[in-house]
């Protein structure tokens, strides 16, 4: 695959991409709107998708300023609810450290949960950094574009945030665990991270998300580890 | 201020992101921390799952007249069935709309 030329993998990676680009529609068109909502002006709305560039984190913070919480609570929660990116970063620092600075700052803007998803099956023989830059920029302009539309058409529809379009996410991230859980240790990670941000959510911590997802990847790599020696 | 709120934000993000992508930051990954980060995929991606399904209003429902609960066990039937992710969340969201009606 390195051999590929760099419009086709750049074009296939987007396409790659395409299917849960749309599926983050729902969340797009929620954060331009509910931005609005929070009285924040248009361009500062689009702002957030175009500097930011992190569901979540974006419709979090948009929550608290309507709530009316202070700046360094928002960014410590910002901190907190975003650190999985390390995580996904130090996974795919094999194949993106060696790559020159360009490289590294425009795939590093670009990392979401939906980039990791489809670049971190790739190693370093399979990857190629044009099909990693298609991916991201695939869901970079979609979100904007939807964020967009939310900023249009998001003041004429009320109640959008009753609706449950949040759904589609959670149905995008099921569809792309339920293929990788084929071992005991990785039903021991989803059954001990869901317990986990279930539990910590309802405590309303606001580090949920980071903290379970790590609990669940240790028991995992515990579980793994437990059967290696045992066996 | 809120121009401040996004800036600062920016830069969070880009922080979290970049960090262990720098390759003059000195460290290695052993096999161990690999096999731990294999894990990443299935462990965050239900952590950000879990509150959308089971969390409604700060209020924990895990009865089965939960729409999410029916509609996320549809999606991962659907999924090991069919291998088709798109096919999976179109049909796992129409399911949601049809529960949440009945429901």
């Amino acid at each position: 695959m390195p051999s590929t030329l760099p419009r086709v993998a750049f074009i296939r990676g987007a396409i790659a991409c395409l299917p849960l680009t749309l599926a983050c529609a729902p969340w797009g068109l929620l954060a331009g709107s509910t931005a609005i909502d929070a009285q924040l002006s248009p361009a500062q709305s689009q702002g957030l998708s175009l500097f930011v560039f992190a569901g979540a984190a974006q419709l979090v913070a948009i929550g608290m300023i309507k709530g009316g919480a202070g700046a360094i609570s928002i960014l410590l929660t910002t901190l907190l609810l975003t650190s999985q990116h390390l995580l996904y970063a130090m996974h795919l620092r094999p194949m993106v450290a060696p790559l020159p600075a360009r490289w590294r700052f425009g795939l590093g803007f670009l990392l979401t949960d939906e980039f990791f998803a489809l670049v971190s099956p790739m190693d370093r023989q399979t990857f190629n950094r044009w099909y990693a830059l298609g991916v991201g920029l695939c869901m970079y302009v979609g979100w904007n574009l939807f964020t967009c539309l939310g900023i249009v058409v998001g003041q004429s529809i009320p109640g959008l945030d009753q609706l449950g379009l949040e759904f589609s996410i959670a149905a995008t991230f099921i569809a792309l665990i339920t293929p990788v859980v084929r071992s005991l240790p990785s039903v021991v990670c989803v059954a001990v991270s869901l317990f986990a941000v279930v539990l910590f959510s309802y405590w309303r911590w606001e580090s949920a998300i980071v903290l379970a997802g790590l609990a669940g990847m240790a028991a995992g790599y515990v579980c793994k580890r437990l059967g290696v020696y045992f066996s | 201020m809120i121009w401040l709120i996004i800036a600062a934000m920016t830069l969070i993000l880009f922080f979290n992101r970049y960090l262990f992508l720098e390759p003059r930051l000195p460290i290695r990954l052993n096999r161990g921390v690999k096999e731990f980060l294999g894990f990443a995929v299935p462990g965050m991606l239900t952590a950000i799952c879990g509150p959308i399904i089971f969390i409604k209003d700060h209020t924990l429902d895990v009865s089965l007249t939960n729409p999410y609960l029916l509609a996320g066990l549809c999606a991962i039937g659907l999924m090991a069935w069919s291998r088709n992710v798109l096919l999976s969340v179109v049909s796992s969201v129409a399911l949601f709309y049809l529960f949440r009606a009945w429901l």
